[in-house]
């Protein structure tokens, strides 16, 4: 992770993990490390805006990362074989936009155990995972403003998260110009994938 | 209540539910990079990472204790063996050995050939003194802290210094009898 | 659920007066039994609709980090249950001291004539306890069970303090669900 740009980690990336095949940890490991990862951004904010925004730029870190892993290792394809995890409901292109995608979780594993206290509103730890799509569109060429929100559900107790995926006009531009690429129309496939494991 | 045999490792982490290893790893990777950029001291990244793994200890310990169903361990020796064995085993799917015991039996190392916090890392020349894992001996302190035993622990060896393999010192300081709710004089 | 399973009174007497009725031997057995199998209850459940009156959650230090009571039985306000926690958590540390037996861990089930209390203590000291009808089977399990969504719905919440009292959703939600089928799988059996 930490200086991602030199060129001689790459070939430490690609030759590691192909060797060890897939590896997991538990999902205990995750949640309580995610879990600390909050409690220590709530030390360093005043608010729930700016905390969002922290964990959406540690989320972004990961999700650049995400994108060169899979690419590095041709496993764009394998994705979902490789993850067997649940596939994230649904991704929707929203109707109002032409630039809004929408990607509707049930329950984002982030937020598996965590309640939100009623003093933080509409606070969602699904910033986190908003950062990672944000990160794998960005490092793809693809900018766009994701944001992560709940949203009731009729006959639920618990409302669901849906990742709002906005588009950066030049992205818009680019697309009427050359069509979906393979390549954004791939990622955009992909990204329930990815997130299925987040 | 009846006692229930304790469970091994291998079991339990076969029974829990998983997350892929590189999600976990990169948003660890994410988490020492955002120390970096707030206290950008090598050194106090180091204790930050020891506090959170501390933070984390101190709660993942019941989880601990719920799932392998072990009960009190009749020694520190007994112990280690249950961290290296079961506790590594059940949260990050690889297992620790215990060796280099001392004399009186309250130190010895946990060597750990496989890391999944360290995939993909390789230490930039600005951060030689970062003890990446450092989250873990926070972990493995705030646990055993739960438990009445007050610990030390310190990396000896670490691969991404260039070790063949990461040596963590645990140090028993000592057993804190359990706690009697009242004090005579009160 | 049909009144029956408020016990032969109708309903459930606060908590201080069926305390007093538990008599010694009966204090005594729990003692005795703590560490094994507790003794075969005299009532036979089967025959009867089992129930919990309520919950307490007790951290290490005595203090009343959650409580819960279901349905009308046993209702307690605040200052009782803040009171019966501080009382329980002494009471289970004296019995620590007292049992001849070596490396005692305390009160495992109170027995009394109008209620059992079934108490699980973790390694860290936290301390979950379930009153009953008397002769309720399997509290151990149900116990075991809440101790597991405690690690999981309150211990991985970042937003929960340790230590603290417990407002957590999930863990709301997921408890409630485990007492109910645990509910329905005692009137299965």
């Amino acid at each position: 992770m930490i200086g991602v740009g030199k060129i001689k980690q790459y070939t430490n990336v690609l030759v590691k993990p192909l060797n060890k095949g897939k590896q997991e940890v538990s999902l205990s490991a995750f949640s309580f490390l995610f879990s600390e990862l909050v409690q220590y951004n709530q030390t360093q904010v005043d608010n729930i805006t700016e905390l969002e925004r922290r964990l959406e730029d540690a989320g972004y870190a990961v999700g650049a990362r995400v994108l060169e892993l899979l690419c590095h290792r041709e496993k764009m394809a394998m994705l979902p074989h490789v993850l067997k995890d649940a596939v994230a409901d649904s991704l929707e292109k929203g109707t109002e936009h032409e630039d809004e995608y929408m990607i509707s979780e049930k329950e984002l594993l982030v937020n598996r155990f965590i309640s939100i206290p009623k003093d933080k509103g509409t606070f969602n730890c699904g910033a986190f995972v908003a950062g990672i799509v944000r990160g794998v569109l960005d490092s793809a060429g693809f900018p766009a403003v994701v944001s992560a929100h709940f949203v009731p559900v009729e006959g639920q107790q618990r409302p669901r998260t849906t990742i709002l995926i906005k588009f950066a006009e030049e992205v818009i531009f680019k697309k009427c110009i050359v069509g979906v690429s393979f390549f954004s129309s791939n990622i955009l496939r992909n990204l329930p994938v990815i997130l299925s494991f987040v | 209540m009846a006692p229930v045999a304790p469970r091994s490792g291998d079991a339990i982490f076969a029974s829990v539910e998983r997350v892929n290893s590189e999600l976990f790893t990169l948003t660890y990777g994410a988490i020492v990079r955002q120390l970096l950029t707030d206290l950008e001291e090598v050194d106090e990244v180091n204790k930050q990472l020891d506090q959170m793994g501390y933070n984390i200890g101190v709660r993942l310990v019941d989880e601990f204790l719920a799932k392998s169903n072990v009960s009190r361990c009749v020694d520190f020796k007994e112990t280690t063996e249950v961290i290296a064995k079961v506790g590594f085993k059940m949260f990050l799917g690889v297992t620790a050995s215990v060796t280099n015991w001392d004399a009186d039996g309250t130190s010895c190392s946990l060597i750990l050939e496989d890391n999944p916090l360290v995939d993909f890392v390789e230490l930039p020349d600005t951060c030689q003194g970062l003890y990446y894992c450092n989250i873990i001996s926070g972990v493995i302190r705030g646990a055993l802290e739960m438990v009445s035993m007050k610990t030390e622990v310190s990396w000896i060896r670490d691969m991404l210094r260039g070790d063949d393999v990461f040596e963590l010192q645990v140090k028993l300081i000592k057993q804190v009898p359990e706690e009697y709710p009242y004090k005579d004089d009160e | 659920m049909p009144n029956k399973a408020l016990g032969q009174n109708g309903y459930y007497l606060p908590f201080v007066s069926p305390l007093n009725s538990a008599t010694a031997s009966q204090i005594h057995n729990s003692f005795r039994s703590v560490n094994q199998c507790k003794n075969p209850s005299p009532f036979d459940s089967s025959k009867r609709m089992a129930a919990i009156y309520s919950l307490y959650i007790i951290n290490k230090s005595g203090g009343l980090i959650f409580y819960k009571d279901y349905g009308s039985a046993g209702r307690m306000d605040t200052n009782d249950s803040l009171r019966l926690a501080s009382l329980w958590h002494s009471m289970h540390a004296i019995s620590q001291q007292l049992s001849p037996v070596h490396g005692c861990s305390g009160i495992e089930l109170l027995e009394a004539d109008t209620f059992d209390l079934h108490c699980f203590q973790s390694l860290t000291g936290t301390k979950f306890f379930v009153v009953s009808e008397p002769g309720t089977q399997h509290m151990d399990g149900l116990l075991k069970q809440i101790y597991e969504l405690y690690t999981d719905y309150v211990l991985k919440n970042p937003f929960y303090e340790m230590e603290m009292p417990i407002r957590c959703e999930l863990f709301d939600i997921n408890l409630a669900q485990a007492v109910l089928k645990d509910r329905v799988a005692l009137l299965g059996r």
